[in-house]
């Protein structure tokens, strides 16, 4: 039996189209191959770990996903339609949410500009340049919503994240990402910089989140996190997809083995 | 494309390393030197007062004379305040200078030689140094030059256009003496161009503070990938910002002609100059490297108040020059120290 399809059985009474499906998707950067027909599909409520070696393809994975740039190749489909998701706005207007590996948020603002950062509320209609920002509801709601993920950041309003932990950082990223991310949060190493205590609190978010039913797709170099939130695993491997698993039916060797190549790529196709 | 955002040349990498100097916090004078970044500029335009007040008791510290020091700053603040907003998003735009003299020379030609309405020849004279700021906003975002280098060489082109239109000559006033009344005349007291130059300056720092489009220009600067990973338009947010600096400098080009009362070739150039510097010296004041309108304000003020001073001091000219290129110097790396040792 194919991965894939064990997935879906899994969730037999889904009978609608898959949240995201992606389609033999490339990308070339010049010659290297940093993605190669890549295949699967995210269904509503999963949480998939993203594994693979350094340079695997990961990060460009989810910049596809994000909008940050286009597939080379392959398509991309949004409960069953076709969609382009370029540039990052217009995949933010599908309801796909990104915590990206840097650049994450604005240095020099606080939290709750963060929040509301290229979407800011406001007075006034017409040009950005007439429409002046309603501060006290960005703040308020940015402060609601930290405070319905039991995350608590002092001076979420008057301090630069800049001059906060790394760890009250990424929280305040992930607490945006599920507040705007409707349909797909896409976290790129969430926990690589953090201490053990600040990644705890990290993962404890994302299962707080995978418990309301939020998708989420999350890159990680450490298969603990991984297993202690992912309900499944996907393998990469020099730009391919070398393993898409259940986390219940298989183990860390057996994804560690994918990881070295120690184990090759199953028929994976979907044809 | 974001060609422009990754490109690194050598020229870019240098100009970088004064905007943006590789953090280097945790040192023992990181404490003093941050007090500099923050006060410095203020400290330094303290400092002035009370001396020339100590020395010169009877003509500085009047009501008279503070009114000549905001008069003569009204101008070099409006272009200031003008290049602020690029320099916020991360760019620079070294074509003001020109674009004031252009506009000037534009404005005295329409009046005198197209005996156009006044109105109309001031509108159209702002209305070119708004389209020369798009054009460089689009050189700089779509084509991906760097700013450096595109508003020098369109504030070259625009030299030329001055000297076609010109003939490299002075154009008099010769119809429409009433505009010279708009830089003259005065409004319940205060001088018309300290009015003008206030209004600019409340409306620039609304629109950098308190607008969406002052909050994206604030994201593009610090990350233009972050701002476009959020989903913020960013060349059109640049291209806004130098509109505004072209703007702002067209309009400290008419307020000269009108207070000439003649377009003279050559004669806005300068402002280029003494915005960067009123600029720099204030991004080390109060915001730790950043910059922004109310430290620009700060440092107009500081430079017009140091050379308010030497000449009632009575010292000669070339002391004024030495006195604004130093500063220059001293405010960008005032400037430096503060983003340095900022946070
Ligand atoms: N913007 C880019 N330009 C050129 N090559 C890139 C770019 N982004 C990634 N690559 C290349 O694509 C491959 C995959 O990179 P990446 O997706 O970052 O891997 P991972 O996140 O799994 O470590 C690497 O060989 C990397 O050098
Ligand atoms: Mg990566």
């Amino acid at each position: 039996m194919q991965p894939d399809e064990r997935n879906t059985i899994d969730r037999g009474l889904t009978t609608a189209a898959p949240l995201v499906t992606l389609r033999n998707v490339s990308k070339l950067f010049g010659g290297v191959h940093a993605l190669d027909d890549v295949s699967f599909e995210l269904r509503r409520g999963d949480v998939v770990g993203l594994v693979g070696d350094n340079g695997a393809g990961k990060s460009t994975l989810v910049k596809i996903l994000s909008g940050v740039f286009g597939p080379s190749s392959g398509e991309i489909l949004i409960e069953g339609e076709r969609e382009t998701l370029t540039p990052p706005a217009r995949a933010q207007r599908h309801g796909i949410e990104t915590v990206y590996q840097d650049l994450a948020l604005v240095s020099s603002f606080t939290v709750a500009e963060n929040f509301f950062v290229g979407r800011e509320r406001s007075w006034g209609r017409g040009p950005k340049l007439f429409q002046i920002m309603n501060r006290r509801s960005m703040t308020s709601t940015a402060a609601s919503a930290l405070e319905s993920l039991n995350i608590s950041i002092p001076h979420l309003k008057n301090r630069p994240v800049e001059r906060m932990s790394g760890g009250q950082r990424q929280m305040a990223a992930i607490a945006r990402g599920a507040f705007w991310g409707e349909r797909l949060l896409l976290l790129d190493e969430p926990t690589a910089a953090l201490g053990v205590r600040e990644s705890r609190e990290v993962l404890e978010l994302v299962s707080q989140l995978s418990q309301r039913g939020l998708t989420m797709l999350m890159v990680t170099h450490n298969l603990e996190h991984l297993w202690s939130v992912c309900n499944r695993v996907i393998v990469m491997r020099r730009g391919r997809k070398v393993a898409d698993l259940m986390s219940s039916e298989t183990t860390m060797d057996e994804v560690v083995a994918y990881i070295t190549g120690a184990k090759g790529p199953e028929t994976l196709s979907s044809e | 494309m974001s060609s422009s955002l990754t490109e690194a040349s050598g020229l870019k990498s240098l100009l970088q390393s004064v905007l943006k100097p590789a953090s280097a916090r945790g040192s023992r004078s990181s404490g003093l030197m941050r007090l500099l970044g923050n006060y410095g500029t203020i400290f330094a335009l303290v400092i002035m007062i009370v001396v020339f007040t100590i020395v010169e008791p009877s003509t500085f510290p009047t009501l008279g004379n503070i009114r000549n020091v905001l008069t003569d700053m009204s101008l070099a603040a409006i272009v200031a305040a003008g290049v602020t907003l690029p320099l916020v998003a991360g760019d620079f735009d070294l074509s003001v200078g020109y674009v004031a003299s252009f506009s000037g020379i534009l404005v005295v030609g329409l009046l005198s030689n197209g005996q156009w309405p006044v109105p109309l020849a001031i509108v159209t004279a702002i209305g070119a140094g708004l389209l020369i700021g798009i054009i460089n906003g689009l050189v700089v975002s779509k084509l991906g030059v760097n700013a450096f280098i595109a508003t020098l060489g369109t504030g070259t082109l625009v030299i030329g256009l001055n000297y076609a239109y010109s003939g490299g000559m002075p154009i008099a006033l010769t119809h429409s003496q009433s505009f010279t009344e708009i830089s003259l005349g005065q409004f319940w007291g205060i001088p018309n161009l300290i009015l003008i130059m206030a209004t600019a300056l409340v409306l620039l720092w609304v629109l950098l503070n308190r607008t969406v489009q002052g909050q994206h220009i604030k994201a593009v600067g610090k990350s233009p990938e972050t701002a476009r990973r959020a989903g913020i338009a960013v060349d059109g947010t640049r291209v806004i910002a130098f509109a505004i600096s072209g703007t702002c400098a067209a309009i400290t080009g008419v307020l000269l002609a009108s207070n000439l009362g003649s377009g003279q070739v050559t004669a806005g150039d300068g402002y280029m100059l003494s915005a960067f510097a009123a600029a720099y010296l204030g991004s080390a004041a109060l915001h730790q490297g950043e910059f922004h309108i109310v430290g620009t304000l700060i440092g107009v003020l500081t430079v017009a108040v140091g050379n308010n001073g030497l000449a009632i001091l009575g010292a000669p000219i070339f002391t004024q020059y030495m006195f604004s290129g130093g500063l220059l110097v001293i405010a960008v790396a005032l400037g430096s120290v503060s983003r340095r040792y900022a946070a």
